[in-house]
């Protein structure tokens, strides 16, 4: 309020009168207008301070026939600069497609920037860039029978990853229920190829459910990768709404426990989003389901409505809730929770597993 | 006496290179003057702009009109335009298609001049007159009757998304038969005047949630003029369900 100093609401008012209109607005919007912010406020540049995310007026919670506007938590800058432009530049060369551009992630800005490391993550997307299942969260382009696969992929694949000179990889695919394996074989491909490029990368495989086929599962797991991740996407209630039918809890919590009976070193990871109309002990017993079912490492970012053909945002989650969350995961025993609005499954992967990695070998040797 | 768009000087003076090298394929000349033009042809500079040609079909046109073939000429010349519309903005084609129409019927010079410039854009090809408009009636997950008004050959999913309705998560593989989310309940009559479902929708509609005797894809029926004034229905979801359930337990303690 000390913001706003000096600005009589008499005035405002009699504006108003002035004119004669006095406007459609119920009275406490009015008062907002008058008493809110205004452009002194915006090009001073406090409004950005995100100590006051807390004073967010807008609606959270989604009623029945209204939009929800984007809180500012959620406001991304426009991805640009030179990093950015090398790496789709090499991807369109190599013809390779990332989960970053087909998902339209708000966090690719961020990513392929570097950041302040300048280390510069990318998700690529392997199988092409076409699924076979639509499920209602996701904007990646479906189809029937999709483009048949690339057999110089996982070679490509490796060989721009090797040529990037990165530490950790993440490699995602599309589901494709029409090869008799989903892929499983092609997947694996890649990842043997990178390992004997480079043995001291870290991969990371975001594996789709290969609708159940556990042969498949076990095909990717004893690849030599050092992080196994599939997502439940959702509570077990809004499974069906938000998933294709095709895919279950059950189905993707079993793919996840074969993967570690498989290979016993590997971690596992998952990731829920929040904000489709979940209640909060729905998301406690999922957690805790997917604690016993022995997930390491668990994400949960907000649900974000790609285009207008998806499912609307039923609550944007504050930061604050985020931050509780984390905490829960972290006592309920997750090697790490990672929690934010924009966090996602790979976002920031590399940074969060070696941080955790290094800080763990360091208590043990203390 | 034919009305010219936008052309300032005489037909006659206009340089004869510059017909475009489909023409020969129609009618053979019949005066000295387009034998000349034929010949021409194979000499055309490719690049011009899209209205220079026009004009000149105007100017065959105008040969052609003493003897009455104006109209299927003109319908003619367009079929061959085809290739070039992309060049051509689609008011440009309907001024051709006008101008024909005009000589035939020797209209009024002004009121085709006013109805050529003011030409707004609009679908092409063709015009859209309210008699194709069906009326379309969706009631939604929450209740709500959303009506719309659909053109013949729209399948029911653009009608959804391109309309803005207030439907949300409908049509996530974008009419791909790969997911059934565009899952729509018809009345009886309407659905057993629909077409034969196809094998690869049925596997579809097996997996949607709330299927019902009168279910379809609303990516594979296309709006038709019988049937205006339907009303659909959009499927309940299982958390709609199961909220309602818990609504009805709460309100009963």
């Amino acid at each position: 309020q000390d913001l706003r100093c000096g600005r009589p609401s008499v005035s405002g008012s009699h504006v108003c009168n002035q004119y004669g209109t006095s406007g459609s607005l119920p009275g406490e919007k009015k008062e907002l207008l008058q008493n809110g912010p205004d452009l002194q406020d915006f090009v001073s540049g406090d409004l950005s301070d995100k100590s006051r995310w807390a004073d967010y007026k807008g609606n959270l919670k989604r009623e029945k026939g209204e939009r929800l506007h984007l809180p500012p938590w959620l406001k991304t800058k426009i991805p640009m600069g030179k990093n950015y432009n090398k790496l789709k530049n090499t991807l369109r060369s190599l013809n390779l497609h990332t989960v970053c551009e087909e998902a339209r992630c708000p966090n690719i800005g961020e990513c392929w920037g570097g950041g302040e490391y300048a280390t510069a993550t990318a998700t690529i997307m392997l199988m092409g860039d076409t699924c076979t299942r639509g499920c209602r969260f996701c904007s990646v382009k479906t189809a029937k029978n999709p483009p048949p696969l690339d057999p110089q992929e996982p070679y490509n694949t490796a060989k721009a990853i090797a040529e990037w000179g990165l530490d950790y990889v993440v490699l995602t695919s599309v589901d494709r229920d029409d090869m008799p394996d989903g892929g499983a074989e092609h997947f694996a491909k890649t990842v043997r190829h990178l390992k004997e490029r480079n043995p001291k990368i870290l991969v990371e495989c975001l594996t789709p459910d290969f609708r159940g086929d556990l042969k498949a599962v076990e095909k990717v797991a004893s690849s030599g990768l050092d992080v196994y991740a599939h997502n439940v996407e959702t509570v077990p209630a809004l499974q069906r709404k938000v998933r294709d039918p095709r895919a279950n809890f059950e189905q993707s919590v079993r793919v996840l426990k074969h993967a570690k009976e498989v290979q016993p070193g590997v971690i596992s990871k998952t990731s829920i989003m929040l904000g489709l109309g979940e209640t909060d002990e729905q998301v406690y017993s999922t957690m805790k389901l997917l604690r016993e079912a022995d997930v390491d490492c668990l994400t949960l970012g907000q649900y974000m409505q790609p285009t207008k053909r998806h499912l609307k945002v039923e609550e944007y989650i504050t930061p604050e809730k985020f931050k509780y969350w984390e905490k829960v995961g972290n006592d309920l025993g997750f090697h790490y929770t990672a929690s934010g609005p924009l966090v996602r499954s790979s976002y920031k992967a590399g940074e969060f597993f070696l941080k955790n990695l290094v800080e763990k070998r360091k208590t043990k040797a203390i | 006496m034919p009305c010219w768009a936008g052309l300032q000087q005489d037909p006659s003076t206009i340089p004869l290179s510059i017909l475009p090298s489909c023409f020969p394929s129609l009618l053979p000349p019949s005066t000295p003057r387009e034998a000349v033009l034929l010949w021409f042809f194979p000499f055309l500079p490719p690049i011009l702009p899209g209205c220079m040609y026009k004009c000149l079909i105007k100017l065959s046109l105008h040969q052609r009109t003493a003897q009455g073939t104006g109209s299927r000429m003109a319908h003619g010349i367009l079929g061959l335009l085809r290739p070039l519309q992309s060049r051509l903005s689609a008011s440009r084609t309907r001024l051709v298609l006008l101008c024909a129409e005009t000589e035939q019927h020797q209209g009024p010079a002004r009121g085709w001049a006013e109805r050529a410039f003011s030409s707004t854009h609009q679908d092409a090809p063709g015009e859209s007159s309210s008699e194709d408009r069906v009326t379309v009636h969706f009631i939604n997950r929450d209740g709500e009757r959303l009506t719309t008004t659909a053109k013949e050959g729209e399948s029911l999913l653009e009608v959804v998304v391109n309309h803005n309705l207030a439907i949300d998560g409908f049509g996530a593989c974008e009419g791909t038969l790969a997911c059934s989310t565009c899952h729509l309940i018809f009345d009886k009559d309407t659905f057993q005047k629909l077409d034969a479902i196809s094998d690869e929708e049925l596997d579809m509609l097996d997996l949607a949630y709330g299927l019902t005797d009168t279910s379809r894809l609303g990516c594979q029926v296309c709006v038709k003029k019988w049937m205006d004034g339907v009303t659909l229905r959009v499927p309940m979801d299982v958390s709609d369900m199961r909220r309602q359930l818990e609504v009805g337990k709460q309100s009963k303690q």
